[in-house]
């Protein structure tokens, strides 16, 4: 936490920077005092009185939520990673949510600790300017001040990957491409495709219930799998999971279905990469091509790394690095961006 | 290439100076505008109820509000035979349309009054702010039907039904509606039965699908159509191409005109039209940047015609041009067309959602 000067004054509040990743899946935040949590991006409330009584909280938020769905009205408010237009309940939820990753830093939902919060979140590449305005709105009493970036900008910086880099964050609900040039990177240069994590899980039911017709899973639970086994390519270990078949456990081989649905993503992406590096001016393109970086929670796909290099040799060839730690690099960039961008800055920035 | 730490530190000033003055537009954005949902403009109500009015008298309905409130209208033999006497020698003609409000100010195509004492028992369209949630998604042409080819041998079919499954799955899954296809495999549909699926599943607008096909190669770009006449006469043999072996009879047609609730379902189409137009060539833009904007249009095609909600036929692209042809070619310039398409839908159903609640509250 620091103290800022202002005018040759301090300030008597100290400064709480925050970079948060409202993701679709989950949401991360990263904070100046040093703290990082990151939560499902699930909001529910009690469905009724008994459930009230049970769960003993007016709203449970990330894995507490989805562990007790069946007593709650559970809300998963960030539709391919923005919230959801003219649904109340979904507003409320992102509100709920951005105060319980505040709380989790250590800001008190009434009083902020006396603190001044100056916050930069992070959107999907093409977020419309409405959708801007929603974060914007959900965030008002929250924060002090504010600021609005594309995902993968925030990636970028964060890596200081700022030139002849392509980003491509793979979220759950978007994919998003970004070239940085040096600048804010402009429309041409940016990309979201609606493919993504969720469309996996979409796949990967599908095909599962093709194959397995008796069998009885939720939507949940092929997150999970995905989670825990995704790959491109080939693999030496199968995938197995147990689920109810006609009321009994049973384990089944879904190794076919994932490979499928996580291969299914590749096209689109790949047309994507190449497609934006067709647009990099010729000097740089060697360049850009050799500076791909793969973040974002479903660029954990094993594999997907190499198989996409292997598509780049039809072009002379690149180089892509996955980020290990993807669920708080969006964060953590945005942070960085929080800690940099001046005071002056930030005081045009109330929100 | 690892860049000096003066260099990183430069360039994140300079990056730092841009995202901020950014989100200062952003902030002035929005407080130019104003917090609740626009009302609708004197001129635009008046603009609006002018013109159902005019559209109810030529097409000589009676039965306006009891249609509104139906649904589905039931069809009547009554009065059609009016609309199909009033209909033909009504087409637009300039100096009527100079008239009228201009296109997205309440106005689409122009018909004569017959009656102004109408005015006062029609209803502006703004009034009936209805949510979306069904969509009926209708791929033009199929099976013997092959629509027109690329000069790649790409058939006009198997694309629009490609880019519909695309569509479909970014509907259902990316923004909840609910998709009702009007076919799902390479067979034949009539007209009728397309319009028939979409009106029986209650679906609440109606997208179809289509490649254009121009004289001129070096034509290309989008453009999409609402229900109305016209005098274009490239318009007009367009449409008899698309309408043909429609499976509907004259009787059927009178009909069918006597469905057309005046003006109201006609505006909505025509706000849907000029919002997914909109989002094409934006989106489109981005991957085809020679692409034009060829507007929304109004022509008789009969699967807009029969269809009981706001309806809408978009011509995602022209075959007959060379590089849109190579395009059309790519699965990943498909599933743009598909992404735009979404996003025009999205964006008609979160502003009729916006009217909803200027209306609610």
């Amino acid at each position: 936490m620091t103290r800022k000067e202002t005018n040759g004054m301090t300030e008597s509040k100290p400064v709480l920077h925050v970079g948060i990743d409202l993701g679709t899946s989950r949401s991360s935040i990263s904070a100046s005092n040093g703290q990082r949590h990151v939560v499902e991006s699930y909001v529910g409330w009690p469905l009724d009185m008994v459930a009230r009584k049970v769960l003993k909280k007016p709203v449970l938020i990330g894995k507490e939520a989805l562990d007790n769905r069946s007593m709650l009205d559970l809300h998963r408010p960030l539709e391919e990673g923005l919230i959801k237009d003219g649904s109340e309940k979904d507003e409320a939820a992102v509100r709920e949510l951005l105060w319980h990753l505040l709380s989790l830093v250590g800001v008190a939902r009434e009083t902020r600790n006396g603190m001044k919060v100056r916050a930069v979140v992070g959107v999907p590449a093409e977020a419309l300017r409405v959708n801007k305005q929603n974060v914007r709105k959900a965030m008002q009493d929250a924060v002090d001040n504010l600021m609005i970036v594309s995902e993968p900008f925030a990636v970028a910086y964060g890596l200081e990957a700022l030139l002849h880099t392509m980003i491509i964050d793979l979220g759950a609900g978007t994919t998003d491409f970004c070239v940085m040039n040096g600048r804010l990177p402009a429309d041409e240069e940016q990309r979201t495709l609606t493919q993504a994590g969720d469309w996996i899980d979409e796949q990967l039911s599908r095909l599962t219930r093709e194959r397995f017709p008796d069998a009885r899973f939720s939507i949940h639970m092929v997150r999970a799998w995905k989670e825990e086994s995704s790959f491109v390519g080939a693999t030496r270990n199968p995938v197995v999971v147990t689920v109810p078949v006609n009321g009994k456990p049973t384990s089944i081989d879904i190794t076919q279905e994932m490979r499928q649905a996580c291969e299914g993503l590749l096209p689109p992406i790949v047309e994507s990469m190449l497609d934006l590096l067709s647009r990099v001016q010729p000097d740089y393109q060697e360049k850009v091509r050799n500076n791909i970086v793969v973040s974002g929670g479903t660029g954990l796909i094993r594999g997907l790394g190499p198989r996409l290099e292997q598509e780049l040799a039809a072009v002379g060839g690149g180089k892509v690095k996955v980020v290990k730690d993807p669920v708080f690099v969006g964060s953590d960039g945005g942070l960085s961006i929080a800690l940099d961008a001046p005071d002056a800055d930030w005081e045009k920035l109330t929100s | 290439m690892p860049q000096s730490k003066a260099n990183v530190d430069r360039l994140k000033r300079r990056l730092l100076h841009d995202l901020v003055q950014q989100n200062v537009e952003l902030i002035q954005g929005r407080m130019r505008r104003p917090s609740r949902p626009r009302r609708v403009p004197y001129l635009r109500l008046a603009g609006a109820l002018v013109l159902v009015a005019l559209s109810t008298a030529l097409i000589g309905s009676t039965r306006l509000l009891s249609t509104l409130a139906a649904a589905p209208p039931p069809l009547r033999a009554l009065g059609a035979l009016q609309a199909g006497q009033a209909l033909a020698p009504n087409l637009p003609n300039p100096s009527m349309a100079a008239n009228l409000p201009p296109a997205g100010e309440g106005g689409s195509f122009s018909l004569p009054a017959r009656s102004s004492s109408l005015a006062a028992a029609t209803i502006d369209p703004a009034v009936l702010p209805l949510a979306v949630r069904k969509i009926a998604l209708d791929a033009g042409h199929g099976g013997d039907s092959l629509g027109t080819r690329t000069p790649l041998g790409v058939l006009e079919k198997d694309i629009t039904l490609d880019i519909a499954r695309r569509l479909r799955l970014l509907l259902e899954a990316g923004h909840g509606f609910e998709v009702v296809m009007t076919r799902q495999e390479d067979h034949a549909v009539s007209l009728a039965e397309r319009a028939a699926i979409a009106n029986r599943s209650g679906a609440d607008v109606f997208v179809s699908v289509h490649v254009n096909w121009i004289e001129n190669r070096t034509a290309r770009g989008v453009e999409t159509y609402f229900l109305g006449p016209t005098n274009d006469p490239f318009l007009n043999r367009l449409a008899a191409l698309e309408n043909r072996d429609s499976g509907y009879s004259m009787a059927d047609m009178r009909q069918l005109l006597d469905g057309i609730y005046a003006g109201v379902r006609q505006d909505k189409s025509r706000q849907l039209a000029e919002v997914v137009q909109g989002a094409l060539f934006r989106s489109l833009g981005r991957v085809n940047p020679g692409i034009e904007d060829r507007g929304v249009k109004s022509a008789p095609f009969i699967v807009l015609l029969s269809t009981q909600m706001p309806a809408i036929l978009a011509e995602v692209a022209c075959a007959s041009n060379a590089e849109e042809a190579r395009l059309l070619a790519k699965p990943l310039y498909r599933q743009y067309i598909a992404e735009a398409l979404a996003g025009g839908l999205r964006a008609y159903a979160s502003e009729a959602r916006g009217a909803a609640a200027a209306h609610g509250g």
